[in-house]
């Protein structure tokens, strides 16, 4: 495997525990996503040039897309969780324990 | 150096993603996500994909981030905090330093791929390709840019239907 690849899941890997662990703020969650999509289209990008397989040159933008929805999305709930509680602290984020 | 170019912007990404994943005050994340994508948009340029290069640039640092950065403005603090007193990121760093090691050991040497040759060994023109490859979205492909299009469509509703609380 090459040392660009490694590289890149090991970014990958880290951007997926920032999205397990909790700190103070949710953006930051939201964040770390951002952080994952990026290292999977440079993957994807790394696997079309090594290859030659320019006909999936597509796969890129589509997952950006993607991307931009979830974004998105996630934004919003962002923006009512901050609406509903006057900042955006994890730890607001009760109703469900035990 | 210049072999290893690749090598080394791949190695500052790894830093880059470490210092947002230890999730600091959301406008230092923000900083260096962007950072990151512009150490992201030099790899993919120095191995010739230029138009994926530039899609990274516009819509993904233009486009999202920027949504990004404004609302984390919005929500900013009086004392951000930074890497400084961060345990997390101090033990990412160590741990992907860790892991660059084993890998330099288990693998003997750092092999690079720059070469990007003008013809493949089928005989394919392969320098530009990734401009004629994103070409057949709007040919061949032309269903999927219109579910694209559908699908972005619905994501504003179901944006504003969450917003106004259902």
């Amino acid at each position: 495997m090459l040392s660009i690849n490694i590289n890149l899941i090991v970014a990958f890997a880290l951007a997926l525990v920032g999205v397990l662990i909790y700190r103070s703020h949710l953006i930051s969650t939201l964040l770390c996503l951002e952080g994952i999509i990026l290292s999977l289209f440079i993957l994807i990008t790394l696997l079309i040039t090594h290859f030659h397989i320019f006909s999936i040159s597509i796969l890129p933008l589509i997952l950006l897309v993607f991307s931009a929805c979830e974004a998105g999305v996630g934004l919003a709930l962002l923006v009512k969780i901050s609406t509903t509680h006057g900042n955006d602290y994890i730890q607001n984020l009760n109703l469900l324990q035990c | 150096m210049e072999t290893m170019l690749i090598f080394v912007l791949s190695l500052m990404l790894i830093f880059g993603f470490v210092a947002f994943a230890s999730k600091p005050s959301p406008v230092y994340g923000g900083l260096s996500l962007v950072v990151s994508g512009g150490l992201g948009c030099a790899i993919i340029v120095s191995l010739n994909s230029t138009f994926l290069g530039l899609i990274v640039f516009l819509i993904y640092l233009g486009g999202m981030l920027v949504v990004f950065g404004y609302t984390a403005a919005m929500a900013t603090e009086e004392y951000p905090e930074s890497w400084v007193d961060n345990m997390v990121a101090f033990s990412m760093l160590l741990l992907s330093l860790l892991m660059e090691m084993v890998w330099l050991m288990v693998s003997g040497e750092v092999e690079v791929v720059m070469a990007v040759e003008l013809f493949d060994s089928l005989g394919n023109y392969c320098v530009g390709q990734d401009w004629n490859g994103v070409s057949l979205l709007y040919g061949c492909g032309g269903w999927a840019m219109v579910l694209l299009g559908w699908i972005l469509f619905i994501t504003i509703l179901v944006v504003l239907e969450v917003i106004r609380g259902l």
